[in-house]
């Protein structure tokens, strides 16, 4: 029983990281319906963003940590502005979107292959390694801090969506951006927006994701576990991009923990086949009805 | 008030509009008839910023029209699209406040509100529903209830008698005069041209791009070709 426990809380942290990367790819879905593959990218170069502020300009954690953020933001913007952008202007096919954003992300990664290197990159010990004990299941601080985090992130994202002018411009903009136009909507700002709000989560998920595991150039490819969490959830939906990140983070926890941990990404990537195959629109996806 | 001068717009290869000339006064409601597939609702568009336009211009109070729609609401002209393209995922509420997306006085965007609950009493009662639960008499009514609240001096409507029962019709056709008779100047395309010309001041009529005839809305309403083409009346022609 102990030990489900504590398989669940590890599953619940991991799945709060990839919620926090699956909303930002949901946003960008929501509203120009292609998959940004580049936001890998941006995860990646958060995380050495992050590292490169703790290491080489020895800045304390929370400053090197909303700093990453910030900066990943930037870059999404920027890869929205130079890679999508002309594209949308032009009302170019959807394919087009696809392989401009896997342009962008291979740019990014091979970027920083040959200014950086492709070596591996330890974060320094930040938070101490004794976990917490909750009556027997031991919670690490790390862990800790991700899910509180994200938590934290994700709800703010929900409020922003809901209850401000922005947030309701960005539904409306989602749901029919000609509609959104002519109601006097800056529906490319409204994009700039959600690029930015995507990269600044991606950023933030970058360093955690970083400091639980290592740094490398191809820790983007985790962007695929996010895009198979926003997929189960119902692409473009974010409750459903929470829902499907900490589902994967637990079902992920559990096959490794009571199977193999080589059973994981097999489990995962079955998930996604199965689901696309069963249930295309995901647990709370937007039917193509209702979009059109 | 607005002024468009032999505007030409074209879809890739096709020429949808060949040179259209037309003047909007103040206060004035002006139809714009014409088969389907005749560019009535590209002329909106164009206005509206959503097409662009290759040659031509557009005045709006003297001065030149911007080419974003965002611009163009910003200036006062506000269109009612046609399908209505209502915000179905949020509520009744939520679809007027983004109608008044783009300002800021607090209070006269309550007074509007108010002024549209009271052109629209339904709209009052449905309130926190989500738009897409409305018949379409009522998102037709939230259609231009949304577009009312952004203020405007010169409202496009674009088929807003589309696919509506007949006694819906009716009320939306004295909606039009009501919100005339608010100060308001109204460029109205339609299908229904019988309605459109009992209803207008003036009116064009537009057949493959191009401006054919054009005069008071009553005077075309008598005119036999008119009534042959688009009233469905077969002229006995006498000589």
């Amino acid at each position: 029983m102990i030990q489900i426990l504590q398989q669940l809380i590890n599953g619940l942290s991991i799945g709060s990281v990839y919620a926090l990367m699956a909303v930002g790819y949901s946003l960008v879905y929501s509203i120009m319906n292609f998959s940004n593959f580049a936001h890998g990218g941006v995860i990646m170069l958060g995380a050495y963003f992050g590292f490169f502020f703790v290491t080489l300009y020895k800045m304390p954690f929370w400053v090197a940590f909303f700093g990453a953020g910030i900066c990943s933001m930037l870059v999404a913007v920027l890869v929205e502005r130079v890679a999508y952008k002309p594209l949308r202007a032009r009302n170019a096919p959807f394919l087009y979107f696809m392989i401009s954003a896997m342009g962008a992300s291979m740019f990014m990664e091979n970027f920083v292959i040959a200014t950086i290197g492709p070596t591996f990159r330890t974060y320094p010990q930040v938070f101490p390694p004794q976990p917490f004990n909750l009556r027997g299941i031991y919670v690490g601080r790390l862990d800790m801090v991700m899910f509180v985090i994200s938590c934290i992130s994700l709800v703010a994202l929900v409020y922003f969506i809901e209850f401000t002018k922005m947030g309701k411009a960005i539904q409306a903009t989602a749901f029919n951006p000609k509609a959104s136009a002519l109601m006097g909507i800056n529906t490319d700002f409204v994009t700039i927006v959600v690029f930015a709000l995507g990269g600044f989560l991606a950023g933030i998920a970058g360093v955690l994701f970083g400091m639980k595991y290592t740094v490398y150039p191809q820790i983007g490819s985790i962007t695929i576990k996010s895009f198979i969490a926003a997929v189960f959830g119902g692409l473009g939906s974010l409750p459903g991009a929470v829902i499907g990140s900490f589902i994967l983070g637990i079902l992920e926890t559990l096959v490794s923990g009571y199977m193999m941990s080589q059973y994981r990404d097999l489990i995962s990537f079955s998930l996604l086949i199965l689901i696309l195959v069963f249930k295309p629109m995901g647990l709370m996806g937007k039917s193509s009805e209702e979009k059109a | 008030m607005l002024e468009i001068k032999d505007l030409h717009v074209y879809y890739g290869g096709i020429h949808a509009l060949k040179g259209v000339s037309i003047s909007v006064e103040k206060g004035e409601i002006v139809t714009i008839i014409g088969a389907n597939g005749a560019g009535k609702s590209t002329l909106l568009n164009a206005i509206s910023g959503i097409v662009k336009y290759r040659e031509g211009s557009i005045s709006f109070k003297g001065e030149p029209l911007p080419k974003l729609p965002h611009l163009v609401v910003k200036r006062g002209i506000v269109q009612v699209p046609e399908g209505r393209l209502i915000f179905a995922n949020l509520t009744v509420k939520d679809n007027l406040m983004l109608g008044a997306y783009l300002r800021s006085d607090v209070n006269g965007i309550k007074r509007d509100l108010e002024m549209v609950y009271e052109l629209f009493p339904r709209l009052k009662e449905r309130e926190k529903q989500m738009a897409g639960t409305l018949s379409g008499g009522e998102q037709q009514m939230l259609a231009i209830g949304r577009g009312l609240m952004g203020n405007p001096e010169l409202v496009l409507m674009d088929e807003p008698s589309l696919g509506l029962a007949p006694l819906m019709v009716q009320t939306i056709f004295k909606v039009i005069k009501d919100i005339k008779s608010m100060g308001k100047t109204i460029l109205l395309v339609e299908q229904n041209a019988y309605k459109a010309l009992a209803t207008a001041d003036r009116a064009y009529v537009l057949e493959q791009g191009r401006i054919v005839k054009s005069g008071r809305a009553q005077d075309l309403l008598d005119d036999p070709g008119i009534k042959e083409s688009y009233l469905g009346v077969k002229v006995n022609n006498r000589g």
